[in-house]
């Protein structure tokens, strides 16, 4: 640990090497923190699932740190991660939005109903337009019920906090009457697909390398008209090394994510399916239950060492998740909704007498609250190919706990999206870690809830030092 | 375990209860359901009140919304409005006791529907759900005698789900210690909830590299979680999957191949046994003399009391026309995206 | 809303800036502010005095929108205003700095100083570049000695956070500026800045209220003074027309010297 002593003026000459080059480079310490513990988790549970079950083909061994592993996590996580973007915005501006759970119940039994029950039968099963109108209804759906929240707070004179208590209660109960209580399924052929499973639910290499390849031109200009924008105005820019450094970084964890996803393979028996519809010849080989390939031996297709595979690349749910991420950041950081979102969080008052009509954009965070619901809804409903009451019991408390665990401040006006998804996906590691280790489900709450609270204990601590 | 499954056919348990069910008019039979949030509560009220009504006597309900402290003031108030008989849909088996205490304190009779609650002096009316693991279990051996299962169980705080994976265990001793059968999974699932079973199956293909067998799931609703996974990975119909509750969902994976047996716990026959047995026990007769009732001691402290066992239906590829003709499923939800000639009840 | 529009020189020739007539309102019975009217010349500072309670902060707040009167009128340039929150008072050049400093804590200097009115490029997103551009142009006039453009105003000195917040005020080109106690939470060296800078923008003919209960200030800075006491008005005059001694009588006992006009607050001897 560097002696901090930032208290103003230019840096003081006690410190470090380290601080001062992060210092330079602008580079939040904070956000460094949660990556390494990430590390730390992920690195850990392969290790140990090394011990238990031997042969995983991890990193280190074992069966997490594994492309397939590392797919599913990313997959896993993206229900939550949608969620919890707009719960940044929510808390941020000091409310709190506890019916995000049942409200996903709400859209997802809706949208399910509409789907196999009325579009369905309707226009016939599996007709294109099903999926459009079905995404479309849940978004609005979504939206609708948050504005119907935002509403009752803004205007209301309501405190968020019991309206969305009672929505919290009260939409779980009309879920269950939309359906009267059945299970719906299954859902739309082309619906599914977002949920991220099946060969046609990933974009594939080719989409995913050019994806990677824009992604990276994109930092490096973004980077580059940042630089330009403040010489114009004659500011000191960021020393040149930090620049090319933020490029290089930047482009290194887009290149290696999608190798990570372009390494995981067809299942076999996925690929063998694909395989013939699409009438690709299978190559003969020597059957080897370990490999990833198939090969065709004698009369059946096996898997085998050396043979035919197929890449996936980005599932759409992730590439959701990744959307949704990059233009709420945009939304909280480069719009003026999002300036006035973190100001009135800082100080209700003091936006009110600068002009902000606060009223309103209360309504307009639950709101979007509301739609991104509506998406997490579709993506959970297409994920499990069915929608049930079931779907979002208890989510709000993760959806919280992944935006207070990325840093996000009960207290308001303090909350970065990018930390809330890095919380999202810390805590479905702790999730699917355990349960890939077989560890009782109650020792993973257990460490769930620890987590937690002691990621609120540090974040309490560094706040304090760095003032 | 000393208990006797019921194989009466629920026609004849009506018959002969409801004969003596005339003489008990104006009596009253009150529920304490522990929550109507599931897709079956609904079905068993309407068999209770249907015969309870036809019998000239009163019905009273009350729903705990899933809270055991609900529950409690809920059973006071329905001591107070001096009923013959309470039937509990006991939301916790152990916070429940001492208002089954009260119960008997205040000279009234009680059942324990569908969840028990070791209390002696109650009749307990459920399917057999060791039976239903038992089937489960013996279904899944037909297809697949040796190999590597999962068992993706029930929220652990549900006696059920303990039951359920007892009778498996039974019926798979003997495959087990030969090393046909092995154990390669095996979890709760918070809250029985769909996507945390699929969360927990994809976590077990994930650290087994595939390598499982068949699938013993708890419910229809885990089942539907566990054929996500099983489809993600190319595997779904090729690996069997087990299921209870007859959700329609769960129905139509059956005719699709999907998933191999939904135990179906016919929820009318269970209203109507239970609603008979309360009309008999409000006309004094001896819990003894009821049709149907054993001596059960099953339960986790081994309380031996009076218990009706039904036994549930396998609904598989072979007999989905017995939940079609009992109008619990339509012909076009059962055979949805069924291709032809596959199923013979969607011919 | 130019410059060109306010006369330069004389405070007294044009007609009043404005005037507040009769302006009532009251809070669950108790009237803060009792019928009570006060005027402003372009290029002039009012000094409002009084205790705390007298109400001198309510009428003021009444002339920024934050509160709506009962009853009254308010006149800007002569033609009646509709007053009813900040952006109207805003559209009517008014601008203010308020006591308690009314700064957004979480967010850095020139988001304060824009927020409400940011800058916006082409593309419709926030200019944060030319904001802070513009940023530390207006505070290298305020305060020179300001470096710390990136950090929240929360980590700031009171003095510093008071400049953000002067600079905030006559950036947009005020024509009326209310400072509710500017100096209460600065050193002497600070103070000394302030009282500098109203006289800068007095010379450029913006008319000020300025709120305190420091009659040594408002007699250095002040054209008028007005009293209230009780939320009436005891009366007001011309700082060269009375003493500091008279001046405190009337804050004190609501007593109106001779060379002050009477107010309906002022004590019938």
């Amino acid at each position: 640990m560097t002696e901090q002593s930032n208290t103003g003026g230019p840096a003081a000459s006690n410190e470090g090497l380290l601080t001062r080059l992060i210092r330079a480079a602008e580079i939040d310490t904070r956000m460094l923190g949660m990556l390494a513990a990430m590390l730390v988790i992920w690195v850990g549970f392969d290790i140990i699932s090394s011990i238990l079950r031997p042969g995983g083909g991890g990193l280190f061994g074992g069966s997490f740190l594994t492309s397939r592993n590392l797919w599913i996590l990313l997959v896993q996580t993206s229900v939550i991660a949608v969620m919890t973007t707009g719960m940044v915005l929510v808390i941020v501006l000091r409310q709190i939005d506890l019916s995000v759970g049942s409200m996903l119940s709400i859209v997802a039994v809706a949208t399910g109903v509409l789907q196999v029950f009325e579009l369905g039968p309707m226009l016939g099963v599996g007709h294109p337009a099903i999926w459009i109108i079905a995404v479309l209804f849940a978004i609005v759906l979504g939206a609708a019920i948050g504005a119907f929240n935002g509403v009752l707070i803004a205007y209301g004179q309501i405190p968020s906090f019991i309206v969305t208590l009672g929505g919290l209660i009260a939409f779980s109960g009309a879920a269950f009457l939309i359906a009267s209580g059945v299970t719906v399924a299954p859902m739309d052929k082309t619906f599914k697909l977002i949920g991220g499973n099946g060969p046609a639910a990933s974009i594939g290499p080719v989409w995913s390398w050019a994806l990677a390849a824009v992604a990276c031109i994109g930092i490096g200009l973004a980077v580059v008209a940042g630089r330009r924008r403040r010489l114009t105005f004659n500011f000191k820019p960021k020393p040149v090394w930090a620049e090319i450094l933020s490029v290089v970084v930047g482009c290194a964890a887009v290149l290696g994510t999608t190798a990570v996803v372009n390494s995981y393979l067809y299942p076999p028996r996925v690929a063998e399916r694909f395989a013939l519809d699409n009438k690709i010849p299978i190559p003969p080989g020597v059957e080897n239950k370990a490999g990833q390939a198939i090969c065709q031996a004698a009369d059946k297709v096996v898997s085998c060492l050396d043979g035919l595979t197929f890449q996936t690349g980005y599932p759409i749910p992730v590439l959701i998740m990744l959307a949704v991420g990059l233009v709420m950041t945009f939304v909280a950081r480069r719009t003026r909704f999002g300036r006035y979102v973190f100001a009135t969080g800082g100080n209700p008052e003091a936006a009110e007498l600068a002009g902000v009509n606060t009223k309103r954009l209360t309504v307009m965070v639950f709101t979007l609250m509301g739609a991104l619901v509506g998406i997490s809804a579709i993506i959970a409903s297409a994920r499990l190919d069915a929608a049930t009451t079931a779907l979002g019991t208890l989510n709000e408390l993760y959806v919280i706990a992944a935006a207070v665990i990325g840093g996000t401040s009960l207290a308001g006006g303090i909350g970065t999206i990018f930390g809330a998804i890095l919380g999202a996906l810390l805590m479905q590691s702790l999730q699917s870690g355990m349960a890939l280790l077989n560890v009782d489900s109650a020792y993973t709450n257990i460490v769930v809830g620890v987590v937690l609270v002691f990621a609120v204990f540090v974040d309490q601590i560094y706040r304090r030092r760095v003032k | 375990m000393k208990f006797k499954i019921l194989t009466l056919l629920a026609g004849a348990v009506l018959i002969s209860a409801s004969s003596t069910a005339v003489m008990a008019a104006g009596k009253t039979i009150a529920v304490s359901w522990k929550t109507f949030q599931e897709e079956r509560w609904k079905t068993d009220e309407a068999a209770i009140k249907k015969v309870v009504e036809a019998a000239g006597d009163t019905y009273l309900s009350t729903d705990a919304q899933g809270s055991a402290q609900k529950q409690a003031a809920d059973i006071e108030s329905l001591i107070s409005q001096k009923p013959d008989v309470i039937l509990v849909v006991a939301y916790d088996s152990d916070a429940i006791l001492p208002s089954i205490q009260k119960i008997s304190d205040a000279g009234i009779k009680s059942i324990a529907y569908d969840v028990q609650f070791e209390d002696p002096n109650a009749l307990y009316i459920t399917f057999d759900n060791v039976g239903v693991g038992r089937i489960m279990a013996e279904e899944t051996l037909k297809v697949k005698p040796e190999g590597r299962y999962a068992f993706i169980k029930g929220d652990k705080g549900d006696p059920n789900a303990t039951f359920l994976f007892q009778g498996m265990q039974e019926v798979l001793k003997d495959a087990l210690a030969s090393g046909k059968v092995t154990n390669v999974c095996e979890t709760f699932t918070d809250g029985w909830k769909p996507d945390n079973a699929q969360k927990n199956m994809e976590q077990c293909l994930t650290s087994t590299n595939n390598g499982v067998d068949a699938v013993l799931s708890e419910n229809d609703g885990m089942a539907s979680g566990v054929v996500a996974a099983l489809d993600a990975q190319g595997m779904a119909g090729s690996v069997p999957v087990t299921g209870q509750d007859g959700d329609l969902a769960a129905i139509n994976r059956v005719a699709l191949g999907t998933q191999l047996v939904s135990i179906w716990k016919n929820s009318i026959d269970l209203g109507t046994t239970a609603a008979n047995a309360a009309i008999a026990l409000a006309d004094g007769t001896d819990p003894t003399a009821i049709p149907g009732v054993a001596k059960f001691s099953g339960g986790k402290n081994g309380v031996e009391m009076n218990a009706i066992l039904l036994a549930p239906t396998p609904i598989t590829k072979d007999n989905i026309q017995v939940a079609i003709d009992a109008g619990h499923i339509t012909k076009e939800q059962a055979c949805a995206g069924v291709a032809a000639g596959t199923v013979t009840a969607c011919n | 809303m130019s410059t060109e529009t306010i006369a330069a020189d004389s405070a007294s020739q044009a007609a009043p800036l404005v005037e507040m007539n009769d302006i009532s309102i009251a809070f669950g019975g108790i009237r803060a502010v009792d019928h009570a009217s006060i005027d402003l010349y372009p290029g002039e500072v009012v000094g409002l005095l009084g205790h705390n309670g007298a109400g001198k902060s309510t009428l003021i707040k009444v002339l920024s929108g934050a509160y709506k009167r009962d009853s009254g009128t308010i006149r800007i340039d002569g033609r009646d205003a509709e007053i009813s929150n900040p952006r109207d008072a805003k559209a009517f050049g008014i601008e203010t700095i308020y006591q308690t400093l009314a700064l957004a804590d979480n967010v850095d200097a020139a988001a304060n100083l824009y927020l409400g009115r940011e800058l916006r490029t082409r593309w419709g997103t926030l200019d944060d570049i030319a904001m802070e551009a513009e940023c530390r142009k207006v505070m290298g006039r305020l305060n020179p000695n300001f470096r710390r453009f990136k950090e929240p105003v929360k980590s700031l000195s009171g003095g510093q956070r008071q400049s953000v917040a002067i600079a905030r005020a006559i950036h947009f080109n005020a024509r009326i500026l209310i400072m509710d106690e500017p100096t209460a939470a600065l050193g002497p060296q600070e103070t000394a800045q302030v009282g500098e800078l109203i006289k800068q923008l007095k010379a450029q003919g913006i008319g000020i209220f300025l709120i305190s209960h420091d009659i040594h200030d408002v007699f250095d800075l002040a054209d008028r003074v007005t009293v209230m006491k009780n939320g009436r008005v005891v009366g007001t005059a011309r700082v060269g027309d009375v003493t500091k001694d008279e001046v405190l009588g009337m804050i004190i006992l609501g007593k109106c010297p001779p060379g002050a006009i009477p107010g309906p607050g002022a004590i019938k001897s």
